[in-house]
């Protein structure tokens, strides 16, 4: 997947504001996480302090009652809410007058022991006392008997606690900051190329019209800035060259109606044919105005929707999960599962036509057309009662998302007609990619903080925001696409060829089966269902999967133009995802978890390209026949399988091996499927295949 | 702590019960004569006569109390009803589940002649009131409602489990006592669902009377059946020879619970689980406030009990057995430590 032409702007872009923002946000964090962190040591000292004197008093009551201080009952329980709600709490305990230990919750006794028995904890003069042991502070809280000290109750505080929590901070800060960075991007890409960028090509095409001789075009650029009053007198030279030829040519014609020296007559004649040969002009003495459609056009407003969609990427089970309505005859796992397999069957049934639709109505008609469902989607889906209206709502979203993103696609195919069609897809996909990265990252913090409610209302409020700027900014006029829609004979037909189909099953579904049930649906369960996990751990977990297709796609597309071993590359990134998936196996911490998504964005970011690049040789006549955009179209239909057997497989499991088992499973199948395609992929060869021609 | 937070909402719901019951009759206009109530009572003056009284005085609402007490005899009931109606009073108050079944009648034969039923009226510590005075909780369907005083067998039976696990539950009853029966029945539902086995043992009668001499040994039977726990239902008879019962258990060594405060506050029981007489008392005269003040319908105010739930815990009787109550528990519990000099 080659990027586009803009990437090496884009690179620039980010590297501006990466130095805009990031070193004044770097010392902001700096300075102001060194005060949080020496105001929290004190903080958390009175803290313990007030639990201490809290647990004392009760204590000494129970004491005061005359049950003596080692038959204290139900001590586990006593202390155990207390550490639960204190986690700088790392243990607590009861020492009688010698300094034994009678109740300890938190830690094991030999940690504590050697030291309890040898320190005096009275030296504070009948006042807490706070010492340093290992890796905790202890804080001896002195019990009142009825006959002096009875003992000590200690509070731990766990002295990692506050670096965790300022590195929980930097980790936040750093996420916010790098989806603002990106963010940032985004929109300076835009106002670059629609403002200074875009109509500079147009004034180089016009320029190199010029340079040639041809006056016939003028630049159509209506913009009142720099940029625009410079095409404007540009424009007006053009016109004014274009003035003085009508001139010369009206004197001329004056010349040959009137002149009677018929020499002079003819030596006018041959300058004007001269003067035709050498420049050209419009005929109508209106220069044609050239816009040029580009396909970053359309980045902004598909960046900031598949943005709103993927802002409740981390979330999505969770909030179906407190939707929860019974659905007679399926598992609640299942009835989980099923908004998620619903919106990618949606996609799955609604992309052919909106495809049609979009080259037929244009894409900006179809891209404003779906908006209206997605964003009647995206804020309905913050209103939901239960399950039941919530598969309505992000159905609708899922038509508009199938709209949204034929007519880019659409569109980018259309202008990138003339330039290399790979560069066109770049746009796409970087634009997908960046906004997968913000949206998870983004949104993961948002929930945590406002609630799944209020983000998806967010998610709506982006999608307005798309639709305002395609509204506004987006060439009314659209350039023209050639429709053939194949025959539905035509597709059977494809599904013949055996490595195309090979491909499909063993390569295509098994990667969506991956993502879907996998990354969209066990991640954020599993995640959650950890103790002590939040929704910012599982978005940011969640973000190392578009990171590692972005750092990996470049690499794997050039990997697969130098090697040609595409079948191989495919392959190998099925094995890689699968087992990745596997991984869980060997324990179920969040470090493999984490490795499988590594796993799984490094195996589509190696096969998504040879995957595509692929099908020019293995469709080798079928591209001839039906158009190789087709027989792409038909690929990621019949992928789509994969998406919604995805979650409902991946539900299946989970009352058999529980969530992490589940993964397991999921992977086992994944894994198997990609084996069959390696061993399929000898088979391929190398080169084009012809062998399909000779049974026409 | 869940439970502390639980109580701590409870405690917040009281609050603005108590505020949203105190605004209205602070704007409200004082009515220009006392509201008179007639409080028909059976054992004398106790907590919830003076919990009934105490509300009025802290909302500021001038009643008139005209007391009578039956001491026990069910014969002035009559004179109460005759006499009530011919001073026309506001509101009737009753005591008790036998003098408000005899004043108000059951709910299935309310006999206007020998009961009250145009007086609104407001019943108390009646152990069973529902298939008794009223047919429903929700509403008693006529000119009366009140409050229950007992709490849920279920809560009883989770509190017990908390201060140790109980296998086998032993109770000594009165055969004669509906009360009684009933806390039974309860107990073998609950324990059947929470997996523990009921041991009962009725106290022996004599000429249609329960003779108390015979409680230690039934006491001593339920040793033998190695009871964890001794229940002590709410029953008139054994609230009456709770020394008896309770000196019987603490001999044995078993610990017991009362579902009533006597046993435990005036007596040998260990702990007890109750809504205590003076806030059940408050919470009746909180119903008696609505009909009276607010004009609320009595059928249209539900049969409840108070929210906040009263652990009582004996310390002496626990320090004898050496059973030391669970810090959470004690932690929640009202201690009755005369020794100490300090009852909570």
């Amino acid at each position: 997947m080659t990027l586009d032409h803009t990437r090496p702007l884009f690179v620039r872009l980010l590297l501006l504001a990466f130095l805009v923002l990031v070193p004044p946000v770097a010392l902001l964090a700096y300075e102001a996480l060194g005060e949080f962190s020496q105001g929290l040591v004190p903080e958390m000292d009175k803290k313990a302090e007030t639990v201490g004197h809290d647990l004392a008093a009760s204590v000494e009551r129970a004491v005061g009652y005359g049950i003596p201080l080692n038959h204290l009952q139900g001590m586990d329980q006593f202390f155990g809410p207390v550490r639960a709600a204190n986690p700088e709490i790392r243990y607590l305990a009861v020492t009688d007058r010698d300094g034994h230990i009678l109740f300890l919750d938190g830690i094991g006794r030999e940690v504590l022991e050697a030291h309890f028995a040898v320190a005096d904890f009275d030296e504070g003069g009948g006042r807490s006392h706070k010492s340093s042991i290992g890796d905790f502070f202890d804080l001896a809280l002195p019990l009142a008997g009825k006959a002096g000290s009875a003992g000590h109750i200690h509070v731990g505080i766990d002295k990692n606690y506050v670096r965790g929590l300022v590195n929980d901070i930097i980790i936040d800060l750093g996420v916010v900051t790098l989806v603002s960075l990106l963010v940032a991007v985004e929109i300076l890409l835009f106002v670059v190329t629609f403002n200074v960028t875009g109509p500079m090509r147009v004034v180089a095409a016009v320029i190199d019209r010029v340079r040639r001789g041809d006056f016939s075009r003028v630049c159509g650029v209506t913009s009142d800035d720099e940029v625009g009053r410079f095409v404007h007198g540009f424009n007006a030279a053009i016109r004014l060259v274009d003035e003085l030829f009508r001139r010369l040519s009206a004197y001329i014609d004056e010349v040959k109606s009137v002149h009677f020296d018929p020499g002079v007559v003819e030596r006018v004649t041959d300058i004007e044919s001269r003067v035709r040969f050498l420049f050209r002009f419009a005929r109508d003495g209106q220069p044609a105005i050239v816009n040029e459609h580009q396909a970053t056009d359309i980045r902004l407003p598909l960046f900031l929707f598949v943005f709103a969609e993927e802002i409740s990427r981390s979330f999505m089970p969770m909030y179906i999960r407190d939707l929860y309505a019974p659905i007679p005859g399926l598992s609640p796992e299942m009835v989980t599962a099923l908004p998620i397999a619903v919106f990618m069957l949606f996609i799955a049934v609604v992309s052919p036509s909106a495809a049609l639709t979009s080259a037929r109505l244009g894409s900006r008609r179809v891209f404003l057309m779906g908006l209206v469902p997605a964003t009647v989607g995206f804020f309905m889906s913050a209103l939901a009662h239960n399950v039941y209206d919530f598969i309505v709502w992000r159905s609708a979203t899922a038509i508009g998302y199938a709209l949204v993103t034929m007519a880019c696609q659409g569109y980018i195919a259309q202008v990138s007609k003339q330039g290399s069609r790979a560069q066109g897809l770049g746009v796409y996909v970087g634009a997908v990619l960046t906004a997968s990265v913000c949206g998870t990252g983004i949104g993961g913090v948002l929930a945590e903080r406002v609630g799944y409610r209020a983000t998806f209302s967010i998610a709506a409020v982006l999608a307005i925001v798309a639709g305002l700027l395609i509204y506004r900014l987006m060439d009314a006029r659209q350039p023209e696409a050639e429709t053939h829609a194949p025959r539905k004979r035509q597709f059977i037909g494809l599904l013949r060829n055996w490595r195309f189909s090979a491909l499909i099953l063993f390569a295509a579904i098994p990667s969506k089966m991956a993502l879907t049930g996998f990354f969209f649906f066990l991640v954020p369960l599993t995640m959650m269902a950890q103790p002590r996990a939040d929704l910012g751990d599982v978005a940011r977990l969640m973000m190392l999967y578009p990171i590692s297709v972005v750092l990996l796609s470049p690499l794997a597309s050039r990997l697969a133009d130098h090697t040609g071993w595409k079948a191989g590359l495919v392959a190998v990134g099925g094995l890689i995802g699968g087992a990745g998936l596997v991984l869980p196996v060997i324990s179920g911490e969040t470090e493999m978890i984490m490795a499988g998504i590594v796993l799984l964005g490094i195996s589509h970011g190696l096969s998504a390209s040879p995957q595509l690049a692929m099908i020019p040789d293995v469709c080798w006549t079928e591209c001839r026949n039906i158009g190789q955009t087709n027989v792409l179209a038909f690929l990621r239909l019949a992928e789509r399988v994969g998406s919604v057997v995805g979650p409902l497989l991946a539900a299946a499991f989970i009352p058999l091996y529980g969530y992490t088992g589940a993964i397991v499973a999921l992977g086992v199948v994944v894994l198997g499927m990609s084996m069959v395609f390696a061993l399929l992929s000898f088979a391929y060869g190398s080169g084009p295949h012809i062998e399909a021609e000779l049974e026409e | 702590m869940r439970r502390l937070r639980f109580l701590i909402a409870v405690m917040v719901t009281l609050a603005a019960l108590g505020w949203a019951g105190t605004a209205p009759a602070a704007e409200g206009p004082t009515p220009a004569r006392p509201f008179r109530i007639y409080m028909a009572l059976w054992r004398g003056w106790e907590d919830a006569a003076q919990g009934f009284k105490d509300y009025f005085t802290n909302q500021n609402i001038p009643v008139e109390l005209i007391i009578r007490d039956a001491a026990q005899d069910k014969a002035k009931l009559r004179e109460f009803v005759a006499e009530a109606k011919s001073l026309n009073v506001d509101l009737v108050f009753t005591w008790g589940t036998t003098v408000s079944e005899e004043m108000l009648g059951r709910y299935d034969d309310p006999d206007t002649e020998s009961h009250i039923t145009t007086i609104p009226a407001v019943f108390a510590i009646v152990s069973q009131p529902l298939g008794g005075v009223v047919p429903s909780l929700t509403s008693s369907g006529r000119n009366i409602t009140g409050t229950t005083y007992l709490v849920p067998m279920e809560t009883q039976v989770n509190l017990i489990q908390s201060y140790r696990p109980v296998r086998r539950m032993g109770i000594v009853y009165n055969p004669l006592e509906r009360n009684s029966q009933v806390a039974i029945q309860e107990l073998m539902v609950v324990g059947h669902a929470s997996g523990f086995e009921l041991v009962t043992q009725p106290v022996e009668v004599v000429d249609g009377k329960p003779v108390a001499a015979s409680i230690p040994a039934k006491v001593a039977q339920l040793k033998v059946a190695k009871v964890d726990f001794l229940y002590i239902p709410p029953d008139t008879f054994l609230n009456i020879n709770r020394d008896t019962l309770t000196g019987a258990a603490l001999a044995q060594a078993i610990p017991t619970f009362a579902a009533a405060e006597n046993p435990v506050v005036t007596s040998k029981a260990m702990f007890g689980g109750v809504y205590r007489y003076y806030t059940v008392g408050q919470l009746t005269a909180y119903k008696a406030e609505q009909i009276l003040v607010h004009k609320v319908n009595p059928s249209d105010i539900p049969i409840d009990a108070p929210r906040r739930l009263s652990i009582l815990i004996n310390m002496p009787v626990v320090r004898q057995l050496g059973l030391y109550p669970p810090m959470n528990l004690l932690r929640l519990a009202e201690v009755i430590d005369p020794a100490e000099g300090r009852p909570q």
